[in-house]
């Protein structure tokens, strides 16, 4: 790409290659996964850096496992095969489901969930569904490998807890409990290729017609994709009857503080925050 | 007089896939960032950092090394430093006072397009920044209150019978006041061009645009150079939607200047970024209508006022007011209206041509305004539209008599007969809490002028050419000559249709070239729902010359001085038959190529007085009906197209595949203008300038089609076609607004339509109630 001519782009074909540049200031350089991301970025004129490390293709970011109590998948892994795993269907149906709403076919076959994460917008597809299941990332240096849950990896605004020599390299992703409902639903201008105005996604369990477990998150209403605790604390014990879902609705609406933008306004989403937390746990 | 009336059929009539269609798919269309030009240097715009000031000094850095690049200022313009288009307030480079946010300031041109770039990065203007006015809610702020600091670019005014006189008749008087945003028209192709000097001292412009005799007189007063010394010619052009329309003259002017200066071959192509930012948008627009009415639902007076955001200059936009106020009271029978329009201005680029010029706005407000006379007499919104269109015979507001050729009421039977209109409005959900999905079904009944406005056509005497040659070797056939332009319309397979059937070959011998100034005469621009019924009208009488003169020269050369018949691609003479070819072939032989010409004439009653806005508006009016059915999701106020019923009259079907996909891609491009594209000025610049932010629809956004034709043919001008290229953008919007307050029980009057704005207005009622 004519864009990344003056930029040291370099291939390394190992983890351990990828982690070695990382390693050194003087090689270390911008992390290019499916480049759904930073190509639009560099051709709407942001300069590009002047070291660029690829890492796309890399076997160790690779593949999706399974095993008794978690989904872990690969950061290198594309959105084309997250929506189309087994695994993450099963266990993970909000992932599968936000997934699928990414772009289009075209980002969905480059673009990875790694890549997803590490450009940390607070509209970041995946990131709702991800924050419910209690996860984590695994990130890696030259050094060694650091545990982050989640729910503390995102910092700020396009911000999250990585240091310049690490990088992610795979997400510990706890299945849902068996009578665990996992939804997610997004809204956005239009049926397709859309940047949503607002994201939901909620895992929960409703036992003897009351909440025992309950986990929300939601996108494009903050700096960073945010959890509910406020709202998740109070409804555990709660019968799940249409009087706690109207407070739901309104708790829900008044724990987040959007902003407006060129997408939709902070009054709109506050309001249809609460409405498709309600709707979720109408589900 | 009724449909269908059958005429001589052939090509015309059928389905014919689009001629220019195999090598678009294939990829092999050659468009004009495509070509190679030896030597040619790329140029760049420099453009103001802010939207209005006074330009103090345009310093440069010294320590850049300015004999790399060839670099054009106000001064190296050869002739006046003006855009020619219709007023000359725009000056081709600023030089003093700065009128929008981008206005060039100078022009710069290298041998590849990084140095250019970074050329102009090294340009340093030194502006006085000045307060300026942006929005289209100022506008009207300031004209309600009769603000004197509002600058006019343009009004005009047209009065049919007395509207006091009608006010006081009415029994009740209903107001309502219609919003409608920019649109882009975000063609697939972004703009491009390439200007080089011929050996004659002038230049060769070609590149991706709708009217190459814009472009050529236009440029004549800035490049100094008179019309024979500016040759013009169209390269594969993929989308214009009026984009490029008359904004090419001053990408090609750019070019020119350039060339001129820097004595190589100059191209610019526009990334998408500066092509949404630095061309012409639809206008924004706000209309006030006031309508007096009788109990039984008869319409005494209407008065219609149409502001359009001009921009910062004229350029042609007086030409879209016209259109739009000769479309803001239309359709509907009342004998005292009053229409009045005004262009102001802002500090924006100056807004342009898209696809329906003003139709569309001045529709969405009428059509909106329509449904709520409807409420305000206790009718239901078909009965009422029943009751008052217009039907031959009818009168309309500028005192043209429909005498023939009048779709209505037709295409509005039809589409109340197909989309089962009165059973589903029945069902419609008004905001229903007991609905899980609100249901609505909304109505819109249109008009759409063809050709250019009042006498423009009787005026401009358009014409088409067709030409006896050799199209390749071996194969004599037809190149028909016209200055229309294919643009992805699929004009050029109508014109080869037309042409076949008129001179009765097969459509292989027919071919349509890319128009090139130094060969085809002036047949107008590409614009105006014109081409089919003005162009093809030229190309069918040249046609008809064309077959005369070869069977005149087979009777004598060939059939003893026997009456001939090309009839089929065959010379028939009592019996005996030859081919279209052969014949061809000899006359080339012999005479070498033929050219025969057309003129189109409008009938000699047209009437049409320019400074009163009063007769015969247009040649004829195309007919259309849209009900429109969508869903709202009651939890978040989503809004969701689920089907469109579409009737139109646009005449004689040349294509009836091609209308159908021109009808088809209309209502998709107003899907966007009603529910999606919204566009707004932020710190003086278009705040959704890429793909990413200005939201068209794609596929899954695309509701259930129902497009059906009735025919009723304009017998004046054979074959009879009307236009079709504008109308499907002008009902869509209003039928959307109409099915959404069906739906959930909230009139919107602006648009784009979003959930956010539902919520507002549900909000407000709710607290008011």
């Amino acid at each position: 790409m004519k864009k990344l001519e003056k930029s040291d782009c370099r291939f390394p074909s190992t983890l351990k290659e990828a982690l070695e540049l990382l390693a050194n200031e003087s090689t270390r350089g911008r992390l290019l996964a499916g480049g759904s991301d930073l190509m639009v970025q560099w051709a709407a004129g942001m300069e590009p850096p002047p070291r660029v490390i690829s890492i796309k293709g890399l076997k160790e970011l690779q593949g999706i496992k399974e095993d008794d109590g978690a989904v872990v998948i690969g950061a290198g892994v594309t959105h084309a095969h997250i929506r189309s795993s087994k695994p993450v269907q099963k266990h993970l149906p909000a992932l599968a489901a936000a997934a699928a709403t990414v772009g289009g076919p075209q980002i969905q076959a480059l673009g990875t969930i790694g890549g997803n994460v590490a450009n940390a917008s607070p509209a970041g597809d995946l990131a709702p569904a991800l924050l419910i299941t209690g996860g984590e990332a695994v990130v890696a240096s030259r050094t060694g490998e650091r545990t982050i849950p989640l729910t503390k990896f995102f910092l700020a605004y396009r911000r999250i807890d990585l240091k310049p020599d690490e990088m992610i390299v795979r997400f510990v992703l706890p299945k849902r409990a068996a009578g665990e409902i996992e939804v997610f639903r997004k809204l956005g201008t239009r049926a397709a290729q859309a940047i949503s105005k607002v994201m939901c996604a909620a895992r929960f369990s409703v036992k003897a017609g009351s909440f025992e477990t309950c986990a929300v998150a939601l996108g494009s209403v903050g700096p960073t994709t945010v959890r509910l605790p406020k709202l998740e604390e109070w409804i555990i014990g709660k019968s799940a009857s249409e009087e706690t879902l109207a407070e739901v609705e309104k708790r829900a609406s008044d724990e987040v503080s959007p902003i407006d933008d060129i997408r939709s306004t902070a009054e709109y989403r506050k309001w249809v925050s609460g409405r498709l937390v309600r709707f979720l746990l109408e589900s | 007089m009724g449909p269908k009336r059958k005429i001589k059929s052939g090509h015309v009539g059928a389905d014919s896939t689009r001629v220019d269609a195999p090598d678009k798919v294939r990829g092999r269309a050659v468009y004009t960032d495509d070509i190679d030009v030896p030597g040619c240097w790329y140029g760049k715009v420099v453009r103001s950092p802010v939207a209005h000031g006074r330009l103090r000094s345009l310093k440069r850095d010294e320590e850049f090394d300015w004999s790399r690049v060839s670099v054009v200022l106000p001064d190296d313009i050869p002739g006046k430093n003006i855009a020619d288009l219709f007023i000359h307030d725009m000056p081709f480079i600023a030089h003093d006072e700065i009128n929008y946010l981008g206005e060039p300031l100078a022009l710069v041109a290298a041998p590849d397009r990084e140095l250019a770039e970074e050329a102009a990065r090294h340009f340093h203007p030194d502006i006085e920044e000045l307060p300026g006015i942006f929005h289209m809610e100022e506008i009207v702020d300031l004209y309600k209150k009769q603000d004197s600091s509002l600058h006019s670019l343009g009004e005009q005014t047209t009065v049919k019978g007395d509207i006091e006189k009608g006010f006081s008749e009415a029994d009740m008087i209903v107001t309502g006041e219609y919003w409608a945003g920019y649109q882009e028209q975000l063609y697939i192709e972004p703009q491009a061009m390439i200007a080089e000097m011929t050996d004659d001292g002038g230049v060769f412009i070609r590149g991706s645009l709708q009217c190459p005799y814009f472009i050529n007189p236009e440029l004549c007063l800035t490049l100094n150079l008179p019309p024979e010394k500016i040759r013009v010619k169209q390269e594969m052009t993929g989308g214009a939607f009026g984009g490029k329309e008359e904004y090419p003259t001053l990408i090609a002017g750019y070019c020119a200047l350039l060339a001129m200066k820097s004595r190589h071959p100059v191209k610019i192509v526009f990334d998408r970024n500066e092509d949404i930012l630095f061309t012409t948008k639809r206008h924004p627009s706000w209309g006030r209508l006031k309508t007096g009415l009788k109990k039984d639902g008869t319409i005494t007076a209407i008065h219609a006022e149409l502001l359009l955001n001009g921009g910062a200059y004229t350029t042609i936009s007086r030409v879209v007011l016209a259109r739009g106020i000769l479309h803001a009271a239309m359709g509907y029978r009342c004998d005292n209206v009053f229409v009045d329009g005004r262009i102001f201005k802002t500090h924006t680029f100056p807004c342009g041509a898209f696809r329906g010029f003003g139709a569309p706005q001045a529709t969405w407000a009428f059509e909106s305004h329509i449904e709520e006379l409807a409420k305000a007499c206790g009718m239901l919104p078909q009965e009422f539209r029943r009751k008052n269109c217009l039907v031959q015979g009818d009168v309309t507001p500028t005192g043209m008599v429909l005498k023939d050729s009048v779709g209505s009421p037709a295409v509005l039977d039809q589409v109340l007969d197909r989309s089962d209109f009165a059973k589903k409005l029945k069902q419609s959900s008004r905001g229903n809490p007991k609905h899980k999905k609100w249901y609505g079904i909304g109505l819109a009944f249109f008009a759409h002028g063809s050709g250019f406005t009042g006498d423009g056509e009787a005026r401009f005497k358009a014409k088409g050419a067709v030409e006896l040659d050799w199209i390749e070797p071996n194969h004599p056939g037809v190149n028909i000559r016209i200055s229309s332009t294919e643009m992805g319309q699929g004009a050029f397979t109508i014109m080869d249709q037309i042409a076949a059937d008129a001179i009765s070959i097969p459509l292989d011998d027919v071919r349509c070239p890319l128009p090139d100034t130094s060969l085809c005469p002036n047949s107008g621009p590409t614009v105006a729902s014109r081409t089919t019924m003005v162009v093809g009208h030229t190309v069918h009488g040249a046609g008809l010359k064309l077959k005369a003169a070869l069977e005149e020269f087979a009777s004598k050369e060939v059939f003893e001085g026997r009456p001939v018949v090309l009839e089929n691609g065959r010379f028939v003479c009592s019996g005996e038959a030859l081919p279209f070819r052969q014949i061809a072939a000899s006359y080339l032989d012999k005479h070498g190529r033929l050219r025969t010409e057309h003129q189109f004439t409008l009938p000699p009653d047209l009437k049409w007085d320019q400074s009163t806005f009063k007769g015969d508006a247009y040649p004829a009016f195309s007919w259309g009906c849209n009900a429109a059915e969508v869903e709202v999701d009651p939890l978040t106020f989503e809004i969701r197209l689920k089907k469109v019923t579409a009737c139109f009259d646009v005449g004689r079907m040349i294509n009836p595949l091609n209308c159908k996909a021109q009808a088809e891609g209309g209502l998709v491009q107003t899907i966007g203008y009603a529910l999606m594209e919204k566009m707004g000025i932020r710190n003086g610049k278009y705040d959704a300038d890429r793909m990413q932010t200005y939201i068209v629809p794609t596929m899954p956004d695309i509701p259930e089609f129902d497009i059906t034709f009735v025919e009723y043919p304009y017998e004046f001008s054979p074959p009879g076609a009307k236009g079709i290229g504008e109308m499907p953008m002008d009902g869509l919007a209003p039928a959307i607004a109409n099915a959404i307050e069906n739906a959930t029980g909230l009139r919107c009057n602006r648009i784009p339509i979003m959930p956010e704005d539902l919520f507002t207005l549900h909000r407000a009622k709710h607290q008011n109630g």
